[in-house]
């Protein structure tokens, strides 16, 4: 039953709008949002790409590092987003000496790079710089979502030079039926929108992404935001996570063609048939540890898409980490901040 | 060692994202006080409650389908549920689709046409979605009704009608159908810019 009257309402009314007229002020005046928080340094760049080592933050960090290879949609400072919510900080104060792959924003020169571009040279530059810097053969990998798919394909191709693998939120069966992105991209002409476009704007990405759930993404969100209109902290963490969605870099046409072709369309990595360059992938070669880190909750990659992984991959020593949360919480949340770094680097540290 | 920061990207809010979900929630509120004004009147006249109710929602659903007929009726009305609609007229923006700055010479092709055709079948499906959600916020105003449970607040009585546009349109959005349009969509857009009228 509805209790209210219509001088309820208007009085709610009234409240909100000078919430509003107040918040519009104080949010026209915030200015640039900044995101990353941890020190960190180049060591290699090549075209876009860039890989920072962060600072350790103990005095001996693990003697073989970690590299943390992000998605090519949106940007990787998702990982250490605020002094409070940074799975890298989480990972540093754990102990490991941790390096990440800014893939960059591709423009109209970078269309025709491929997915092997990004697996084979990129990936293998990047490795290769941490090896040659550590002095080891082999390093620690950590492939986050779409970042995931690409590190299990470098693994597969290149099994000796990666001692350990983490996956975290990573697709490897992409049309198990809740995968609601597959449904959506199943019927558009792929071929279509990359000879048309080129680069894959960041924009139509957001589109599927919002379309999702577009009453609370797109609506709910701002109309609850002007409940913390005058809390600054919130209000900050707002426009931060705010700016990580709408940051989303173009898609480098020639390797959005075949990751939207081979793996979403045509779900060969599961199949054993994604071929990059011309080597093909086969999961079973992949014989290191491996620690498979989903979200039960996850409304893009759903649990069953990555746990996938199990039955696919050729490793022994294979372990999942359950979280109980989404895909955006299992980075920012305060839960995740004590459950997964700390869990994560356990894995690593027993091996 | 470098202090990490991003700077590729603007970061700057755009603060018309929440004055227009705000002018649209404002929108809701007129139609709800609407909605109280003559409950309270249904009331004095000692008229059943559901029946009252079930007559609001008749009303609300006739103003959103003229509102889909025409959004300038009551644009603000017509943003509560052509959310998608809206995000998806900027995506066809950003690609150099905005519907008034289509040349007149691409405006007089079949690829365009198509791809209006196609929109309109979009925008309908949407439509019905949000016919259904209102249903759905009526069987469950019911259902606490029943329960002996109230909606005090604006904001609550909005937070069940997001709820319920989410559970209709997450539904439609996972039909097989859907998918189709959705690809049929992209790919009616994607025929359009490749057209070199577009590119004039």
């Amino acid at each position: 039953m509805i209790g209210l009257t219509a001088d309820q309402i208007a009085a709610e009314i009234e409240a909100f709008s000078h919430r509003l007229k107040q918040g519009a002020q104080t949010l026209a005046a915030v200015g640039e949002i900044e995101t990353g928080v941890s020190l960190r340094e180049p060591i290699y760049q090549e075209d876009k790409l860039t890989l920072y080592r962060y600072q350790p933050r103990v005095e001996n960090p693990h003697a073989i590092p970690l590299l943390i290879v992000y998605a090519l949609v949106n940007r990787p400072y998702m990982m250490d987003l605020q002094e409070d919510r940074s799975m890298i900080r989480g990972l540093l104060d754990a102990g490991l000496d941790v390096y990440l792959v800014d893939w960059g924003y591709p423009d109209a020169g970078d269309r025709t790079l491929t997915l092997a571009d990004y697996v084979e040279r990129y990936m293998g530059h990047c490795v290769d710089a941490v090896r040659d810097r550590h002095r080891v053969d082999a390093i620690n990998l950590l492939g986050v979502c779409q970042g995931g798919a690409l590190s299990l394909c470098h693994t597969a191709l290149y099994p000796a030079r990666i001692r350990n693998l983490i996956t975290m939120v990573t697709p490897v069966d992409f049309q198990t039926p809740d995968n609601v992105l597959t449904h959506l991209i199943r019927h558009v002409d792929v071929d279509l929108l990359v000879d048309t476009l080129g680069n894959v704007p960041g924009q139509m990405l957001n589109f599927a992404f919002l379309s999702l759930s577009p009453f609370r993404l797109a609506g709910q969100k701002y109309v609850d935001l002007v409940d913390i209109f005058d809390d600054a902290q919130a209000l900050k963490n707002f426009l931060r996570m705010e700016k990580w969605i709408f940051d989303s870099p173009d898609q480098a046409g020639e390797a959005f063609r075949q990751f939207a072709k081979d793996f979403f369309q045509q779900n060969k990595l599961v199949k054993g048939e994604v071929v990059i360059g011309n080597r093909r992938v086969d999961l079973r070669e992949i014989a290191i540890p491996v620690l498979n880190v989903y979200a039960t909750q996850d409304h893009l990659v759903p649990p069953a898409a990555s746990k996938a992984l199990a039955e696919c991959c050729g490793s022994r020593d294979y372990s999942e980490l359950s979280f109980r949360g989404g895909h955006i919480g299992i980075y920012v949340s305060s839960r995740a901040q004590r459950e997964v770094p700390p869990a994560i680097a356990a894995w690593l540290l027993a091996r | 060692m470098t202090q990490q920061t991003s700077a590729s990207h603007s970061g700057v809010f755009d603060v018309e994202l929440v004055l227009r979900q705000a002018r649209a929630y404002l929108a809701f509120g007129d139609q709800v006080r609407l909605f109280t004004d003559r409950l309270g009147e249904a009331t004095e006249a000692e008229t059943d409650w559901g029946e009252a109710l079930q007559q609001h929602f008749t009303q609300l659903k006739v103003a959103i389908a003229q509102s889909a007929e025409n959004p300038a009726v009551n644009p603000e009305l017509a943003r509560l549920w052509l959310l998608m609609a809206d995000t998806w007229s900027e995506t066809a923006t950003t690609l150099g689709m905005a519907t008034e700055t289509i040349p007149d010479t691409l405006r007089q092709t079949e690829v365009w046409r198509t791809y209006q055709r196609t929109q309109g079948d979009y925008f309908n499906q949407l439509r019905d979605a949000a016919m259904k959600a209102l249903d759905l916020m009526e069987q469950r105003l019911n259902e606490l009704a029943v329960a002996g449970k109230t909606v005090s607040s604006l904001r609550e009585l909005y937070n069940l009608w997001v709820d319920c546009n989410e559970d209709t349109y997450g539904r439609m959005l996972r039909s097989a159908a859907y998918g189709e349009l959705n690809g049929r969509l992209f790919n009616a857009l994607l025929r359009c810019y490749s057209r070199p009228e577009a590119q004039s």
